[in-house]
């Protein structure tokens, strides 16, 4: 039986007297998209920033493969195939979306990376595969600070896409998005997931939800309140009501 | 006159690297130093004594200069990883202003105030390079090498990694960038080509002393860095000629008397930054928004 | 008994490092500017007493002159180049170039109006009375403590108390407060560069009668003011005087132990080590890294 891609034990972070992160038991099975829904304020990025070391987490364990990768750098965690996107992109708005992806594959810390011509052709050939699935080619020497907005948003997938990371964390990646757009990324992420990338979304927009999850997890104020298929989740009165705002303790 | 000018030229050559390697830090990895002098003094004290007590061969006074340059650019880079902004510059003032006294008291390695004396000329690999021509040529060579090398390396994935951290360390971080040892290795090579210039100082002027490596020093660096336009490969040029040349032409001007040329040179120079930074922080040669 | 003199003169100084320090932390702890330029407004002020000395004029006018001189400056720097250059989304560089520029400026232009050579204003003041077997005070030494002491009250009070010292310090933590105050930033980070420019003229006139001036003295005290702002933690005035204060002490007994190129390095010693080991400074609101 194969490990869980990506797991997550008893995560808890607390700020000051505030529990950000409560408690919190996650799995990301291979090839299943999870989708982590909730209020404002919820936890969820808080709970990315955990997963890939951005913060340390007061109590928990963070499992890869089922190996342990609590106190891990970030960049050690992203060169082991975490990668995630953020809620505001930070793209590197100075480079051209080319150097955008680019930058993207190059790990090494040295004057230059490893592995001569044949490494540097992979390279390239990973990036205009990312810049062709996203749309991006013909903006390929654009800079990413004159983009407009889904332009932006898909490439911040196009950086994903092309590291061949098996595990993304996606931050609210189709928030805005006019529905052509949202139809394309849908397409995009169906296809990466059809590759076996494995994938965990915070979305507020609840039709990407239903179309790309296979799996929901309901957090409110930093604890994960109910987890399972979509249609219970999103029937259910109890959870509507405090996504929406009424009735909260 | 032209022995007056193969000098000068010999000097904005050396100033030119030296303004080169400043701009590595920051106008390419954002490192804002104002201890740039120290650098350029390590790597002149390193380098005179290899020519004092071993021999006076310029690619091996270059070599040790640019390493000790290199290896105590540890103590910038420290600091560079720690805090960044304001506190880096604070410690970064710190570090050039404790390094002067270093410098004059450590009257061993550096002569102390007196400083080092009768530096003999240049040779290279056997060849003798006294004649200021043969020097000159000697320096721009390396000059152009060290240019064409900082614009390979900007070009390529070093240059993308440190402009990566520039517009989102955290970004940079998630797509795998050790930022420290990026960071780090930008400070070491902007450090170690600030030591490779000092030198080369060192055989130019035959005799060093701490006058040449105090906090003025840094500040004229930055200045040249900030007038030409910091990020860009011409700009620090354009910087060096320009400071260079000031008290020259300066001393064209009937009204101003010889005693008053430095000043009016740094009031000038003052004056060029702060209406720069208004109306065109990029620089003269650099673009808004500009791409190198 | 030596100990109790350095001790004394260490005190004078570091009241004046004090009030400086304090200043550039005000200015720095509302607008977030790093307001390099502030060893120009302290010499501005310290040459401003001078000549009004030079030219004849009673004291008050003297000091009155250098408040002036050392708050228009403040003024000028936050209208002329602080602020359009933030309009275009200045960077840390290039505001701290800009500042530094200016400096420059300042410098040459006293330097060309006034010379390079040290310059004193003779006061009655500085003359010293034994105090107590080996130790001698002067007057002055009572001006500077009494008046750091008396202006670092007012300025505590003005900040908590009153509506436009809590909104100097919303200014830079908490900007929709302001909003709710019906305060404008426009006025408030004038007011912070004023009063923080303020700060430096009873020191620059105590210099000017005590050690004395010179060109140069405007980095000198920029590099004093950042050590210590730094020290005593960026954002706390009260750190930033208690470290000008220590700093102050600290140099003039270091003297008596090594030599004076060393004990200028004490201070930026101190100010590197806590860069590395504490950069929050002593007070300082933790950094964020």
């Amino acid at each position: 039986m194969a490990t869980i891609p990506l797991s997550v034990r008893g995560l808890d972070k607390r700020f000051g007297g505030i529990a950000a992160v409560q408690q919190v038991d996650l799995d990301l099975r291979e090839g299943v998209t999870t989708a982590l829904v909730g209020p404002n304020g919820a936890g969820k990025t808080t709970l990315f920033n955990l997963i890939t070391g951005n913060i340390p987490p007061d109590a928990g364990q963070v499992l890869l493969d089922g190996k342990p990768i609590r106190g891990l750098p970030p960049h050690r965690i992203a060169r082991l195939g975490v990668a995630r996107s953020f809620q505001d992109l930070r793209l590197f708005g100075r480079m051209s979306v080319r150097d955008n992806i680019r930058a993207a594959l190059e790990h090494d810390a040295w004057f230059w990376q490893p592995g001569g011509r044949s490494a540097k052709l992979a390279r390239e050939r990973a990036v205009d595969s990312a810049l062709d699935r996203t749309g991006l080619t013909e903006l390929a020497e654009a800079r990413a600070a004159d983009l407009a907005y889904a332009e932006r948003k898909f490439l911040s997938v196009a950086r994903i896409l092309a590291t061949g990371s098996r595990i993304w964390l996606l931050d609210e990646p189709a928030s805005g998005l006019d529905p052509h757009s949202r139809a394309r990324f849908v397409q995009l992420v169906r296809e990466a997931v059809a590759d076996g990338v494995t994938i965990c979304l915070i979305e507020h927009n609840l039709d990407i939800v239903t179309e790309l999850a296979d799996r929901i997890a309901f957090l409110d104020r930093g604890a994960k309140l109910a987890e399972g298929e979509p249609q219970e989740i999103l029937r259910d009165p109890e959870l509507i009501g405090i996504y929406f705002g009424e009735g909260r303790a | 006159m032209t022995a007056y000018l193969v000098n000068l030229a010999t000097l904005a050559t050396i100033f030119g690297l030296l303004a080169a390697s400043l701009n590595l830090l920051i106008g390419y990895a954002g490192i804002f130093s104002m201890a740039h002098a120290v650098f350029f003094g390590l790597g002149a004290y390193a380098g005179a004594q290899v020519a004092l007590q071993l021999v006076p061969d310029v690619l091996l006074a270059c070599l040790v200069g640019g390493l000790v340059a290199g290896v105590l650019s540890l103590c910038l880079a420290l600091p560079a990883l720690r805090v960044r902004g304001e506190y880096f510059v604070a410690a970064s003032l710190g570090l050039q202003m404790m390094a002067v006294t270093v410098f004059s008291e450590a009257g061993a390695v550096t002569g102390g105030h007196g400083g080092l004396v009768g530096i003999p000329p240049a040779s290279l690999l056997g060849l003798d390079l006294s004649n200021p021509r043969f020097f000159l040529l000697a320096c721009v060579i390396l000059l152009v090498l060290v240019l064409l090398a900082i614009r390979g390396l900007m070009h390529g994935s070093f240059g993308r990694g440190l402009m990566a951290i520039r517009d989102s360390e955290s970004a940079a971080e998630a797509f795998g960038k050790d930022v420290r040892a990026l960071k780090t290795l930008a400070v070491a090579l902007g450090c170690a080509l600030a030591g490779v210039a000092g030198a080369l100082f060192a055989f130019y002027m035959a005799f060093i002393n701490v006058e040449s490596f105090t906090l003025e020093q840094s500040i004229v660096l930055v200045a040249m860095v900030a007038i030409g336009g910091a990020g860009t490969l011409l700009g620090p040029l354009l910087g060096v000629l320009l400071l260079l040349l000031l008290p020259a032409g300066l001393s064209f001007l009937p009204f101003i008397p010889a005693t008053q040329i430095g000043t009016a040179q740094q009031l000038i120079y003052g004056l060029a930054m702060t209406l720069l930074m208004i109306f065109r922080p990029a620089g003269i040669v650099g673009q808004a928004g500009e791409r190198r | 008994m030596l100990f109790l003199q350095l001790l004394a003169s260490g005190i004078q100084t570091g009241a004046i490092y004090a009030l400086t320090a304090a200043g550039f932390a005000l200015i720095f702890g509302a607008t977030r500017i790093f307001h390099v330029a502030h060893g120009a407004t302290f010499a501005l002020a310290g040459y401003a007493f001078l000549a009004s000395s030079q030219a004849g004029w009673p004291w008050p006018v003297g000091c009155l002159l250098a408040l002036v001189a050392a708050v228009a400056f403040g003024l000028a720097m936050d209208a002329f180049v602080y602020r359009p250059i933030q309009r275009d989304q200045g960077s840390f560089f290039t505001v701290f170039v800009a500042a530094f520029g200016m400096t420059i400026v300042v410098q040459s232009l006293i330097e060309l109006a006034f010379g390079r050579g040290f310059e004193v204003v003779n006061t009655s003041l500085t003359m010293a009375r034994q105090v107590m077997p080996g130790v001698y005070l002067a007057d002055v030494f009572w001006v500077a403590v009494g008046v750091a002491l008396a202006l670092f009250i007012l300025v505590t009070v003005f900040l908590n108390r009153t509506r436009a010292g809590i909104g100097l310090r919303a200014l830079s933590e908490n900007p929709e407060l302001l909003r709710a105050y019906g305060l404008s930033s426009r006025r408030l980070s004038a007011l912070a560069f004023g009063l923080g420019s303020a700060l430096v003229v009873p020191g620059a006139v105590l210099t000017a009668m005590t050690s004395g001036l010179q060109p140069a003295i405007s980095a000198q005290v920029m590099l004093i003011s950042l050590a210590a702002a730094v020290v005593g933690g960026i954002g706390s005035l009260h750190g930033a005087a208690l470290a000008g204060l220590l700093l102050g002490v600290i140099e003039n007994l270091v003297i008596s132990f090594v030599d004076t190129q060393w004990s200028a390095a004490a201070g930026f010693v101190a100010l590197f080590a806590f860069i590395l080991f504490r950069p929050s400074g002593l007070f300082g609101r933790a950094v964020v890294r």
